[in-house]
């Protein structure tokens, strides 16, 4: 008898996907045989428009690339000026955009809980992680005034200095997410349902990772120690003692285990960052922006975010706006070609569950 | 900061290669400008005889001026930490490239966007036409050339009321009646 094919458009608007994207999935059975990543449903032509902003007008649009991590963004444009035009950054500001970043990945790493938790059909891990999010975005509103996007770290320094006893309310957020951990691995970690549904799930090959552009939790989940701000220190992530959890399984619940241990890792590096905090200036005043030119030349800078590297093409033509921004995000590998292979062979009830764990965000590959 | 890995591979792709020239940018950073003839064989030469395995980016710059693109292809390797920034500049009237899908898999991506934003066409390489724009026929939007005012001119139209671009403070201040203050004026359009 002649097995039939079905196919299976998985969104743009499903609770599963991470996004406005869509999987065209070819299924026999409950099985996967085939997999193609549709995109277009979030183009806004930031990089278009972007060729028709002055250099500071840029920094207000560069959060929006992405909204579960829009601080990295910031950081690498700022950074890819900074190269371009030779500017140097004061060393306060540094530590603090240090310490944004690494909030920025906690907040993330939260959101990702709730993602993962949720597409499993797990649903108190969400509530929690998603309430536990608050605090840190909490810690953002007073920084700098927004919540998700914050348009704080800028070509030359960060926009405002840390408010009053700022430090102590990070520590005491930190301590309360540090003894949360212990509920999520109970709830999550420990959980045979959650076991059972990540083990031998979503499993990358191990030998092609690197060569695929596997990068971030997924790569460092194969066994390849990998991080961008230990392999090419930006900030001061040179200055600070952490290490690069791997994990072996090359599985969902492998990157499950190596984003757990680096959720561990962030709130160590926001301590002592706290801790080895200098005095100072926080900004490196650019000269006035309707005027400000950048001499000619290039750079690509690059970030460690939770999905994993980010990076950022900036030429400058001499004049007072880019003349191109290309941005490459982790899902950009991940969320097309990745997936398109990982999936093959897996139940169809997995999608959601393997794209989370691989970090899926559309609005990186569109931009 | 010693550069000595840097000035090492900079030798070494002098030595095998013509390069149009290269420089060390910074540390991990190194920049060749290659002929688009030697742009496969370089870039199979540092994965495969120096690990640079992992590829991060391919950009292209449109420098309509002087009738070229250039593309960026970022090899980098995790053992020897450097990103080696591989330029290359083809015609803008035949913008064509050797298509590298089977180097590393994930330039089929990368490909498929440089044919629809920019139409640089790369022969015997298999990839949907339709990626991020669906059924477009004008120019490829990233060019310098794409005017996107004028298409959004000719596509859709202007929300009723707002046809004489006017002011939004303008317009809220005589709704509310409160006046626009003196200092915020010469903001206005």
């Amino acid at each position: 008898m002649r097995e039939k094919t079905t196919t299976l458009y998985l969104g743009p608007q499903h609770p599963g996907i991470t996004g406005n994207m869509m999987v065209k999935l070819s299924l026999k059975g409950d099985t996967i045989v085939k997999a193609k990543t549709e995109v277009g449903y979030l183009h806004r032509a930031f990089e278009k428009l972007l060729e028709k902003r002055n250099w500071l007008q840029c920094f207000t649009v560069m959060c929006r690339f992405c909204v579960p991590e829009p601080d990295p963004m910031e950081n690498i444009y700022a950074r890819a000026v900074e190269e371009i035009e030779g500017r140097e950054v004061p060393e306060r500001a540094k530590y603090i955009r240090t310490m944004v970043l690494e909030l920025a990945r906690l907040q993330s790493f939260l959101l990702w809980y709730a993602g993962q938790n949720g597409s499993a059909g797990l649903y108190t891990v969400p509530q929690w992680s998603v309430g536990d999010r608050n605090y840190i975005l909490d810690l953002f509103e007073e920084l700098t005034g927004g919540r998700i996007y914050h348009m704080y770290t800028w070509p030359g320094g960060v926009r405002r200095d840390l408010p009053e006893g700022f430090e102590s309310r990070v520590l005491k957020v930190m301590d309360y997410i540090e003894k949360r951990q212990e509920d999520y691995d109970r709830m999550m970690f420990d959980n045979s349902i959650f076991q059972k549904r990540a083990q031998g799930v979503g499993i990358i090959n191990k030998e092609k990772a690197i060569e695929w552009g596997v990068v971030g939790a997924p790569l460092r989940a194969c066994g390849v120690k990998s991080d961008i701000r230990i392999d090419e220190p930006y900030e001061i992530y040179d200055k600070l003692d952490f290490i690069v959890p791997t994990q072996e399984g090359a599985d969902v619940w492998a990157r499950a285990l190596v984003r757990r241990a680096e959720f561990k890792q962030s709130i160590s590096i926001i301590r002592q960052i706290i801790d080895k905090m200098p005095k100072g200036e926080i900004y490196n005043k650019v000269p006035n922006p309707q005027k400000w030119t950048l001499p000619k030349g290039n750079a690509y800078v690059r970030a460690e975010a939770v999905r994993g590297e980010i990076g950022m093409f900036l030429q400058s033509d001499g004049g007072n706006k880019p003349r191109r921004v290309h941005v490459r995000g982790a899902a950009y590998v991940h969320a097309v070609s990745l997936l398109e292979d990982v999936l093959v062979g897996q139940n169809v009830s997995d999608v959601s569950f393997i794209m989370n764990s691989l970090g899926t965000c559309p609005p990186e590959i569109e931009r | 900061m010693e550069l000595h890995k840097e000035k090492q591979l900079l030798e070494t792709l002098q030595g095998v290669f013509q390069l149009k020239s290269g420089e060390i940018k910074r540390r991990h950073r190194i920049e060749v400008e290659v002929e688009k003839k030697d742009v496969v064989p370089l870039l199979l030469f540092v994965k495969e005889k120096l690990g640079y395995k992992h590829l991060s980016h391919i950009s292209c710059v449109d420098w309509i001026e002087e009738g070229r693109f250039e593309l960026i292809y970022m090899p980098w390797s995790h053992q020897e930490q450097i990103l080696i920034m591989v330029k290359v500049s083809i015609p803008r009237d035949a913008a064509e490239m050797e298509n590298i899908d089977m180097i590393w898999r994930q330039a089929n991506t990368y490909q498929r966007e440089l044919r629809e934003m920019f139409g640089i066409e790369f022969p015997g390489f298999v990839g949907d036409y339709d990626f991020i724009l669906e059924d477009w026929e004008d120019i490829p939007p990233m060019r310098r050339d794409f005017d996107t005012e004028a298409y959004v001119k000719d596509h859709y139209f202007e929300r009723p009321g707002r046809e004489d671009a006017k002011d939004v403070r303008t317009e809220i201040a005589k709704r509310s009646g409160e006046q626009i203050p003196d200092f915020a004026k010469k903001y206005s359009r």
